[in-house]
């Protein structure tokens, strides 16, 4: 999988071209517009990653043409002008997903993820991490096959860690796929409900799974540092 | 009557200049009417005191003074004409003095004898008990004769008197009522001259920081009114220029924050998740990241009350149940509550119908909420109520917790004011939420208002009219 990432400021494209390239893509980066578009013509990329303020030429420019040119690659709108109306102009404008700065490393693999796998990929029925199953269907949650009572809002938290084990979710991520927007901010309602997951899922247990990384957030994995 | 303003003032200016000048005017009038009749009368005197010596004492010589006294009584009886002659000789010999007049104004015997010595007609004004006396006296020497006389001829001031007091009269009645039209004219004019200033008042008072683009009402009087209209919208527009470049300002700068931000909080992420680290080093990342984490809910917040104060669109303005929408989300933080023992007690009414962005007005009240419950103490308790008053929905969420105090109530909804640094710093947060607040409830036409007794715990309210029943909602 090849991306083309198109970020005029340098650290932050060196810093996600390493992210992803931990992930294992190819990732080819452009510092300015007019070498991400002539860079965009002459391959097809499976993904771009867009900035949309960049000298010579604009984000806006360059979706406007490649969606012109009728290529169906995914675009993924970088910016950190976040007014609906802008959101909704360059969704028209062809962008398949926006991301706002600052944004979580984490939140930007996820989506880059999703776009990938976009279409034949289905959701499966159970998850499992370790010896946690998650039933998404009948929202049963069993450890070593015995039954935990999860409230939907335990299971909705603990399900999005599992999509993705051994991964670090941000407390923002977690509360824009677990709430919504409203709860922006509001970290510690995350804290709380994570302590109370961890007492129904971890605590009868001796191997822990919910894992902290301070100033990170949490995530979900074996050998995990309770 | 407000006795301050304009419009009084400028109307009791007016009369008390037009009473100063009424007065005067009457004052001057009687003054010089009374000259000119005491004149006109003491001239009648004076011409019938020369009469009676050109006729009379010129013929003294020849037939003596004998007949003098019914000569003057046949040809002018003084007694049925109520006047006073008197013919005195040079030795002070008296050769005839009328009787006191039918009309009984005053006694002949008690007018003093003039100096008899002086040469000229000369005239005087007698004050009697009667009243006051007019008398006019003619010395006269007859010719070919040796003796001098004076003649004298007076007449009761009364009817002069009478005269002017009714002209006073007159005056006292006419010049109040005069007063009083003029008044009433008067107010009636300063009122309208004024009425463009009301509402030009009454305009100002209207635009806020919200409708800053408005301006006032031209007035096309082409007077002062008409250039002071402009300099006010001249005003307003440098006001709106300079406010707009400093949400311009607070824009850019939170935009320009974010990039670095996302580049410190990425590099600092993966050295976190490295599992070799030694714990002091992961301690001191995370505590790096807590500040990133704080440093971009301030850049958050700040773009966010630039985006409301820039006024959203009302795209996403629906009808909705405010009761059912605070009682959800009262429940969805029901985990906060309960993780400090905290009794949330919601009491919601049916149907408060209000419109408006729904995600926003849910903000309010998590932010409320996530507030009330940050500040009372564990085992304390939160009341949410939410009910209809009149043409208003109510929103009302109060706390057990430390209260503020009453100099800081006024502040509360300020950017960063933070009632006592140190104990909010400890609760955390960007001290935005307020602001926050209050601009989406002020972008919702909604006031918000706080009341507070220390040590009790603070009550918010947020009062927001219901949606119209008859209207289909047709914002733009």
């Amino acid at each position: 999988m090849r991306i083309l990432l198109v970020e005029d400021e340098k650290k932050l494209s060196e810093l996600i071209t390493r992210t992803l390239q931990s992930e294992s893509y190819a990732v080819d980066a452009a510092l300015d517009g007019q070498s991400g578009w002539e860079m965009a013509e002459s391959y097809e990329y499976d993904l771009i990653i867009l900035d949309l303020m960049l000298p010579n030429l604009s984000g806006t420019e360059i979706l406007r043409r490649v969606r012109r040119r009728n290529q169906a690659v995914p675009i993924l709108v970088l910016t950190a002008r976040d007014a609906t109306v802008e959101k909704v102009k360059h969704f028209e404008a062809g962008a398949d997903d926006y991301v706002t700065k600052p944004f979580a490393f984490a939140e930007l693999v996820m989506r880059v993820k999703a776009l990938l796998r976009r279409g034949p990929v289905s959701r499966a029925t159970v998850l499992r991490v370790a010896d946690l199953e998650m039933d998404r269907l009948s929202q049963q949650v069993k450890r070593s096959g015995r039954r935990i009572e999860l409230t939907p809002k335990e299971f909705a938290l603990l399900e999005y860690l599992a999509t993705s084990p051994g991964r670090v979710f941000s407390r923002t991520m977690i509360i824009e796929h677990v709430w919504d927007q409203s709860f922006e901010g509001l970290n510690n309602i995350v804290d709380v409900y994570v302590r109370h997951l961890r007492r129904k899922v971890d605590d009868p247990f001796p191997t822990k799974l919910i894992r902290t990384v301070r100033g990170v957030g949490y995530g979900l994995g074996e050998n995990a540092e309770a | 009557m407000n006795s301050r303003s304009l419009s009084f003032r400028l109307v009791t200016w007016y009369a008390g200049l037009l009473t100063v000048v009424f007065v005067l005017l009457g004052a001057l009038t009687l003054l010089l009417l009374r000259n000119y009749l005491e004149a006109n009368l003491l001239d009648i005197q004076a011409r019938r005191a020369r009469q009676i010596a050109d006729t009379l004492l010129a013929a003294v010589p020849r037939t003596g003074e004998g007949a003098l006294a019914r000569q003057v009584e046949e040809l002018y009886s003084p007694e049925a004409n109520d006047r006073l002659i008197r013919i005195t000789r040079g030795d002070g010999h008296v050769v005839y003095a009328s009787q006191r007049p039918k009309d009984n104004n005053f006694d002949p015997g008690q007018v003093p004898l003039p100096s008899l010595s002086r040469s000229g007609e000369f005239s005087r004004k007698e004050l009697l008990p009667g009243g006051a006396l007019l008398v006019a006296a003619l010395p006269y020497t007859p010719a070919g004769g040796s003796e001098h006389y004076l003649v004298e001829v007076g007449v009761s001031n009364s009817p002069t008197e009478a005269t002017l007091r009714q002209v006073l009269l007159m005056m006292a009645i006419g010049l109040p009522v005069a007063l009083g039209v003029a008044v009433m004219g008067g107010f009636v004019l300063v009122r309208r001259a004024l009425r463009p200033v009301e509402q030009l008042g009454r305009k100002a008072e209207e635009i806020t920081q919200h409708n800053l683009s408005e301006r006032l009402p031209v007035v096309q009087t082409g007077d002062e009114l008409e250039r002071l209209s402009i300099s006010l919208n001249h005003m307003i527009s440098r006001l709106e220029g300079s406010i707009e470049s400093s949400k311009q300002f607070v824009a850019d700068a939170s935009h320009e924050l974010r990039t670095p931000l996302t580049v410190l909080r990425g590099e600092l992420e993966a050295l976190a998740q490295d599992g070799q680290l030694r714990s002091q080093t992961r301690e001191s990342l995370g505590s790096m990241l807590e500040e990133v984490d704080r440093l971009t809910e301030v850049v958050e917040g700040l773009l966010a009350l630039s985006r409301l104060d820039a006024g959203e669109s009302r795209a996403h303005w629906v009808r909705f149940d405010l009761a059912e929408l605070a009682a959800s989300t009262a429940d969805q933080m029901s985990l906060l509550a309960e993780d400090k023992s905290i009794r949330v007690v919601c009491e919601a009414a049916a149907d408060v119908i209000v419109e408006g962005d729904q995600a926003r007005m849910k903000q309010v009240v998590v932010n409320l909420l996530d507030n009330a419950i940050k500040y009372t103490p564990n085992g304390g308790k939160v009341r949410l109520k939410i009910t209809r008053e009149g043409p208003n929905a109510l929103l009302e969420i109060a706390d057990e917790g430390i209260g503020i105090p009453q100099q800081a109530l006024p502040h509360v909804f300020k950017r960063f004011y933070r009632v006592d640094g140190s104990r909010s710093r400890e609760q955390g947060g960007a001290g935005l939420g307020l602001s926050i607040v209050e601009s989406i409830c002020s972008a919702h036409g909604a006031r918000v208002e706080v009341t507070s007794t220390p040590g009790k715990g603070s009550r918010f309210r947020i009062i927001q009219s219901l949606a119209n029943n008859t209207t289909v909602h047709a914002h733009s």
